[in-house]
């Protein structure tokens, strides 16, 4: 196994842009981030590259724009989760020394994507995606028991995203840019109690890239390299197994596997990214993450630790909620996020001294599953 | 001109509504006793293979509801939904209908009811929701 590095990051503008197509969004994550690790794009040896909505061909979509031609270039896909698995998928590739660099890209156009403005629903066939179910929906639902077991009030959910957007101000990638109160997001539309509109992640379009290489690779572009020291994705397990809503199993296990590869444990990670598409879901992922023990999200929530200037800042990018989530793009982008932070270049949001990070997203809705996939990576220097 | 009185599942095998009141329809592993619905094709929980039919009656316990309040596939906004346990330890989404606007509570006994849920092509579209027993 070859060690692998960060070696640059890129992100698009984060907005509502349906003039913009793929080539466009994910072109400018990708300039970028072939620029940030200071390569030739002609360096590149392999290319993975997500999309969820009417995906084909996008590696090649965006990359012949750059002058890449004639290499590996893989497209996947793994609903929200989906970034995450090109990142892991090039890692892997770089790791078993197949290839020494690469580039991963994550790319959506939601407003232009058949489920605009809408809830977004499991596949078209699927027995509860036909009863109703959809995204927001199965998260109230987990939020109403989190209501009952845990004690969380409206106005915890309501913090949430209170905080998102707190980071968010800070982002200039960030679609939102904008700071709002716990009334503020309680007295916005409900779209499904206890979830109203300002806890829902907006409709939004962008993309972001990774340039990963081997550590050999690396050594002649950097001093100061970003390591992957942990990376997993795990497939969502029979929904019968748990007997409690607020954690998800495929959550546990993601977590779990990469604090093994990279020798660590929850204490010393010193900021977090993850998939708040909804507000509620937050605290359900510092339990599986294990950034507080079983039952205490809400006062880990409540004490701080996770806001700005707290213990273990969770979101300092602004999250899903606040900088946006183009499904397929947000597994990069959180990557992208971490390197900025570990490589003390975050701006006014940057945690002090950062040195671990960990980056974890949650893909996807079947009947009968807990959840698609869940990923998670972890970024040391 | 009236609309078409014909209806029909919305998927075969799903549930039966008799003269002895609606029930779901489920299978049995006959290795392990699991009880799941839909009837797999196999068990989830052990892989066995042989799964006798099994009905789970109308009788739920709510665990857990909310209100959309936004149109979702054929629901209109201001359905409800939410997660019901079966006796057998079966836990399912469903749609749910409130009854004279009592609010849905944890622990609520429900009942199972076979209604038209919705329509396509002139036909009524017979699916399962439970309401407050
Ligand atoms: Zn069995």
């Amino acid at each position: 196994m070859q060690d692998v590095v960060v070696l640059g990051v890129g992100q698009s503008e984060f907005g509502k842009f349906p003039e913009r197509g793929i080539a466009e969004l994910g072109g400018a994550a990708a300039r970028t981030a072939i620029a940030d690790a200071g390569i030739d794009p002609g360096d590149l040896q392999a290319a993975f590259s997500s999309r969820v909505y009417e995906a084909m061909i996008t590696s090649q979509t965006i990359l012949k724009d750059l002058g890449v031609t004639g290499i590996e270039m893989v497209n996947v896909e793994n609903a929200c989760a989906g970034g995450s698995t090109a990142v892991r998928s090039l890692y892997k590739d770089i790791a078993a020394g197949y290839v020494d660099v690469g580039i991963a890209i994550g790319v959506e156009s939601m407003t232009t994507s058949p489920v605009a403005g809408k809830l977004i629903p499991p596949d078209k066939d699927d027995l509860d995606g036909q009863m109703g179910l959809s995204m927001p929906v199965l998260f109230a639902l987990q939020a109403k028991r989190l209501m009952e077991t845990h004690g969380a009030k409206e106005e915890d959910f309501a913090q949430v995203s209170v905080k998102a957007h707190e980071f968010g101000a800070l982002n200039p990638k960030a679609q939102y840019r904008k700071r709002f109160t716990v009334e503020e997001v309680l007295g916005s539309r409900m779209v499904a109690d206890p979830i109203t509109l300002l806890q829902c992640c907006p409709n939004t379009d962008g993309a972001a890239a990774v340039v990963l290489a081997s550590a050999d690779f690396a050594r002649k572009y950097t001093e100061k390299p970003v390591r992957i020291t942990g990376s997993s994705l795990i497939s969502g397990d029979y929904d019968f197994k748990r007997a409690d809503l607020t954690t998800m199993p495929l959550g546990v296990k993601a977590a779990t596997s990469a604090y093994e590869q990279a020798g660590i444990g929850p204490e010393d990670v010193d900021v977090v990214e993850l998939h708040d598409a909804f507000a509620t879901e937050e605290l359900v992922h510092y339990e599986d993450l294990g950034l507080c023990p079983r039952g205490e999200s809400v006062g880990l929530l409540r004490s701080g630790a996770t806001s700005l200037g707290g213990r273990v800042p969770v979101n300092p990018s602004g999250g899903l909620l606040s900088l946006g989530h183009p499904l397929a793009a947000s597994g990069v982008r959180i990557i992208c996020e971490l390197t900025d932070q570990l490589r003390g270049r975050a701006g006014d949001r940057q945690v002090p001294g950062a040195k671990v990070g960990l980056a974890q997203m949650l893909g996807g809705a079947a009947t009968g599953l807990d959840a698609g996939a869940a990923s998670v990576h972890i970024l040391t220097v | 001109m009236t609309t078409s009185t014909t209806s029909t599942p919305f998927r075969e095998g799903l549930f039966r509504d008799g003269s002895d009141g609606p029930t779901l329809l489920a299978g049995r592993c006959t290795s392990c006793g699991r009880v799941s619905f839909p009837v797999p094709d196999m068990c989830l929980q052990c892989r066995g293979q042989d799964i006798d039919a099994v009905e789970l009656g109308g009788d739920a316990e709510l665990l857990c509801a909310t209100t959309v309040h936004m149109p979702n596939r054929h629901f209109p906004p201001g359905h409800a939904v939410g997660f019901v346990v079966l006796p057998q330890g079966v836990r399912i989404f469903t749609q749910l209908r409130p009854v004279d606007a009592k609010p849905f509570r944890s622990g609520m006994p429900m009942k199972l009811e076979i209604a038209p849920l919705w329509r396509e092509d002139d036909t009524d579209v017979l699916a399962y929701r439970f309401v407050p027993a």
